[in-house]
């Protein structure tokens, strides 16, 4: 790369973990270097190594690792062979770690203030008097308030945006030349990531910090890193700046771990064809460990080990054939045509339903008079951020919680609040998918009896015609027979997810409610779980409610969507209508925050921070929050329901014309960036 | 231990690979195996090697003290102690482990359904559990044999009874925790969802994940039950003479420990390294299901 002497130098790194009486090798020689100011991104699915190397890079060394080579070279001196003391004066001082998740990094019996002097304290940075000043300005550079309330507050006051700004500024209190964040994002809502995706970049240009981030996003990495490094299975199989590599990936697996990024905007624009397969440590070969899942392999990359080479100066690849692979073009997504049963009664109906929280009286109103109606055989999304009430919804329609007002109806009958005074058919009708795959299966129950169950539930079937019925189940959802027989351990998150989509389809049912279901999974996985519900959307045409906070999956899957902000519905209607102007404010920062690779994001259109929803107050929900909050009016009036084009209804004091002009406002709209 | 298996490479020996295991498991764990190994292999086949019957007078001169023909010395009555400690091995061994079973199969079945229905159910049984707790446990088990009554005093049923009536609360207890976390999970929210009975999502869901703890405890309380069973005979509130129940055993010759200490120190000897071989065993069987055994996914 360049001539200057980097940062951050890692060489030939290998680590490996013990495992049973061995030592499994995660991390396989990789090499890579971060200059001074340099935001290096290191992306791969879950597994491939990255998160090793950051807590290489803090020196960090687990009694059950062991760097078996390779070095580490932060600033000329070797981290690998450092003696604690000295990695202690080094690490939080001149190499910062920020988690992934800061609920649990941050001491929650500590208030933030002292937590922050903590750091500086430690380093000998600044006495306690001194320290305060040394808070507040790192408070203030993280876009928190410096004031001593606020630094009074204990970290359960404070928001999952605002408590990884803490750790953000308390990984800046020293001034460290190297920041390695892992994952910092993941766990946030869009909007907030966007927003510490945006002080990030803005940290970056105003105090020159060099940082490692380390994430499974690519299409978030494009936004602030200059450099990416992509690993598979430990290996480093490709490094280039970031333009390059969207534009021009070389190694098979960058193509493919681009092409399975969802997309928001138009899916005609995919280059090559997503990522099949999954990454199975147990079985690679000696050579390239991708070769299992490449679209080119030959019997030479089984073989043979590919070596990360230099293709020309800023960029590395590891396979031999990278000169000769062209992306294949990506199958168009076949035509659905869904024959819909035309019925006049939807299969499901929500009437002005609410939800409370709480003590009577000064209940929390979870969810406030929402209405909607699924047709038979429709994909129905429910999009908002956390708190919004989606999942509350869910659990209202499927009687876990029951509502406090309103009526639900399946196919035109009232259905009992709480699921035990439902009848045994109204339960089967309507199936729940969770979110998370590692607990929604019993980790005790084979696969085939997990199945099983529903069928012997609710159908009372025997053995031998349940385990058919499993096996057709398992074909629905492209699993092997031999599945039945094993345990949700020996399974990966997507397969135990395909699991819980078997089960859920074998009781036959007229609604799927699917909660966040593909939040869990990697983007590869995500891919194939997506195209296994569209194929599922066709061959059974069952309805399906669809919560999720990634528009991008919504905008691929849904027929119709629904924006939800504090338990009330800011816009309803068919899916190109939702995603097209004019919108609603809201749905217009949800639209915006989402990372598409390659968009540079302008300033995060949110000024006003992030206010709570005001619920249960008189005027809008949004208010407070809103970017083109129009007055005192949005405060004091609830805003009126406003009749846009193709049957789609939203909620705002704006009129159609002025929301469609700001929606095309040029300084609303992104600019793509020259390549 | 699974992952283990699996990653132990296939060329290797079912042999070696159970050597590896092995390998693997705390000390504690080894050494009360092998002691309560011993003690099973006495319980099975003492009463065929047994030198005198356990109720055979004159097997030698009594109170005559400890000798290589009567290594536990021989009591007031002429009976070879020794002897009478092997034939009452089988005895002390079944009663506390059939105790101890019956009272994790209440215990867990109560505490399970408690810990999974919560609400006035949960309420009430705890309250009376914990009113059984708070009774130390050897008054609580004079209390349930004495309006047992006198005609069915001495039966080993009611020790059994006894036993697990003692260790159902505590065990309980230890179950509704268990099944408080796991009802969070969502494959219990599913089986509810889907209309389940509570006795089967009990038994389908919440044992089978529990198995853990609940063998952990089973193994605890099983450790301390020949305690338990010994005391009871001691007092007078166990088995009958002239059963070679160790406790009473200790009672019946305790009046002459100043003349043949070894009559007394014998009994006492077998049911100390049966307790300590339990522990140690349990101990280390927490120790290695503690290590593999997780509550649902982590």
């Amino acid at each position: 790369m360049t001539g200057a002497t980097p940062l951050l130098e890692v060489r030939d790194l290998t680590v490996a973990y013990r495992q049973g009486g061995g030592w499994a090798c995660a991390v396989d020689q990789v090499s890579f270097s971060v200059q001074a100011g340099e935001v290096f991104g290191l992306v791969g699915e879950s597994g491939c190594g990255k998160s090793t190397v950051s807590l290489q890079l803090l020196g960090y060394r687990h009694p059950s690792t062991k760097v078996q080579q390779g070095d580490v070279i932060f600033k000329g001196r070797s981290l690998v062979g450092m003696s604690r003391p000295e990695l202690d004066a080094l690490r939080g001082d001149r190499i910062a770690f920020v988690p992934q998740n800061p609920t649990t990094a941050l001491n929650p019996g500590i208030r933030i203030g002292d937590q922050l002097v903590e750091t500086t304290a430690a380093h000998g940075r600044a006495e306690r008097a001194q320290g305060a000043a040394v808070i507040t300005e790192v408070l203030k550079l993280v876009g928190l308030p410096a004031d001593p309330a606020f630094q009074r507050r204990y970290p359960h006051q404070l928001s999952g945006g605002q408590q990884q700004r803490v750790c953000i500024a308390m990984a800046l209190a020293c001034d460290p030349d190297l920041l390695v964040l892992d994952e910092p994002t993941t766990g946030l809502d869009v909007t907030t990531q966007e927003q510490i995706v945006g002080l990030l970049a803005d940290l970056r240009r105003r105090i020159g910090v060099a940082m490692l981030y380390v994430t499974h996003d690519l299409a978030l990495l494009s936004q602030i890193a200059d450099c990416i490094g992509v690993m598979y299975a430990g290996r480093m199989v490709e490094i280039a700046p970031t333009h390059e590599i969207f534009q021009r990936p070389r190694h098979p697996y960058t193509q493919g771990l681009i092409a399975s990024i969802p997309l928001i905007e138009e899916q005609s624009a995919r280059k090559s064809r997503p990522l099949r397969g999954l990454l199975r440590r147990r079985d690679l070969p000696t050579g390239c460990p991708f070769t299992p899942r490449c679209d080119y392999a030959q019997a030479r990359c089984a073989a043979e080990r590919q070596e990360l080479k230099a293709i020309d100066d800023s960029r590395a690849v590891a396979c031999w054939r990278w000169r000769e692979i062209a992306p294949i073009p990506a199958e168009p997504p076949a035509a659905l045509a869904v024959t819909r049963p035309a019925v006049a009664v939807p299969a499901l109906s929500v009437d002005r339903v609410d939800v409370l929280y709480g003590a009577k009286g000064r209940g929390f109103r979870a969810v406030n008079g929402v209405s909607f109606d699924i047709e038979e055989g429709e994909v129905f999304a429910l999009v908002g951020e956390s708190g919004s009430g989606k999942s509350t919804l869910a659990r209202a329609i499927s009687g876990l919680v029951a509502p406090d007002g309103g009526a639900i109806k399946l196919r035109g009958e009232a259905l009992a609040p709480a699921v035990g005074d439902r009848s045994r058919d109204q339960r089967r009708l309507i199936q729940y998918i969770f979110q998370n795959p590692d607990a929604s299966l019993n980790p005790r129950a084979r696969i085939g009896e997990t199945i099983a169950r529903p069928l012997v539930h609710f159908f009372g079937m025997d053995g031998r015609r349940a385990r058919t019925m499993v096996a057709d189940a398992l074909h629905d959802v492209r699993l092997d027979l031999s599945y039945q027989e094993r345990y949700p351990d020996q399974l990966s998150g997507g397969e135990r997810q395909r699991v819980a989509i078997a089960r859920a389809l074998v009781a036959k049912p007229a609604l799927l409610l699917c909660d966040e279901i593909l939040s869990a999974l990697d983007v590869s996985v995500q891919a194939s779980i997506l195209a296994l519900l569209q194929q599922l959307k066709s061959e059974h045409g069952i309805a399906m409610l669809f919560i999720s906070h990634d528009l991008a999956v919504v905008r691929m899957l849904a027929d119709r969507v629904c924006v939800l902000y504090g338990g009330e519905v800011m816009e309803i209607g068919p899916r190109e209508a939702v995603f097209a102007p004019p919108y609603h404010p809201y749905t217009y920062s949800l639209l915006h925050a989402v990372p598409v690779p390659l968009r540079r994001p302008d300033k995060p259109i949110q000024s006003r921070g992030l206010a709570e929803p005001k619920r249960g107050g008189a005027g809008c929900v949004y208010a407070g929050r809103c970017p083109w909050q129009l007055g005192e009016i949005c405060e004091t009036e609830r805003p009126p329901w406003r009749e846009a084009h193709a049957g789609t209804r939203l909620r705002c004091h704006h009129t159609l014309e002025d929301l469609n002009a700001r929606a095309v406002s040029p300084s609303a709209r992104n600019k793509e960036i020259a390549v | 231990m699974s992952l283990d298996h699996a990653a132990t490479p296939s060329h290797q020996s079912a042999l070696s690979r159970y050597r590896l295991l092995w390998s693997q498991t705390p000390q504690s764990f080894r050494i009360g195996l092998v002691i309560l190994l011993a003690h099973l292999i006495v319980a099975v086949t003492g009463p065929f090697w047994a030198p005198y019957g356990f109720s055979q007078m004159g097997t030698g001169i009594p109170l005559s003290g400890a000798s290589w023909g009567h290594p536990f010395g021989v009591d007031q009555l002429g009976r070879d102690v020794f002897s009478r400690v092997v034939h009452g091995s089988h005895i002390v061994i079944l009663l506390s482990l059939s105790g101890t079973a019956l009272g994790l199969v209440v215990g867990a079945v109560l505490g399970l359904l408690s810990g999974y229905l919560g609400g006035w159910f949960d309420n009430l049984l705890q309250r009376f559990l914990e009113a059984l707790i708070s009774i130390p446990f050897l008054v609580l088990a004079l209390i349930a044999i004495a309006s047992a009554g006198p005609e069915l005093s001495g039966n080993p049923i009611l020790v059994v009874l006894v036993v697990a009536l003692v260790y159902a609360p505590r065990i309980a207890r230890m179950a509704r925790a268990a099944a408080m976390d796991i009802a969070t999970r969502d494959y219990v929210t599913v089986a509810r969802l889907r209309g389940e009975s509570a006795w089967s999502v009990m038994r389908r869901e919440l044992l089978p994940n529990a198995t853990g703890v609940l063998l952990v405890e089973f193994a605890l309380r099983a450790g301390y039950a020949p305690v338990l069973v010994g005391s009871l005979g001691f007092l007078g509130f166990g088995l009958r003479p002239p059963t070679p129940e160790w406790g009473l055993m200790i009672s019946e010759n305790r009046a002459l420990i100043i003349i043949t200490p070894i009559t007394v120190l014998g009994p006492g000897l077998a049911l100390a390294s049966l307790v300590v071989g339990l522990n140690l065993f349990t101990e280390g069987l927490a120790r290695i299901l503690g290590r593999t055994v997780r509550l649902g996914a982590q």
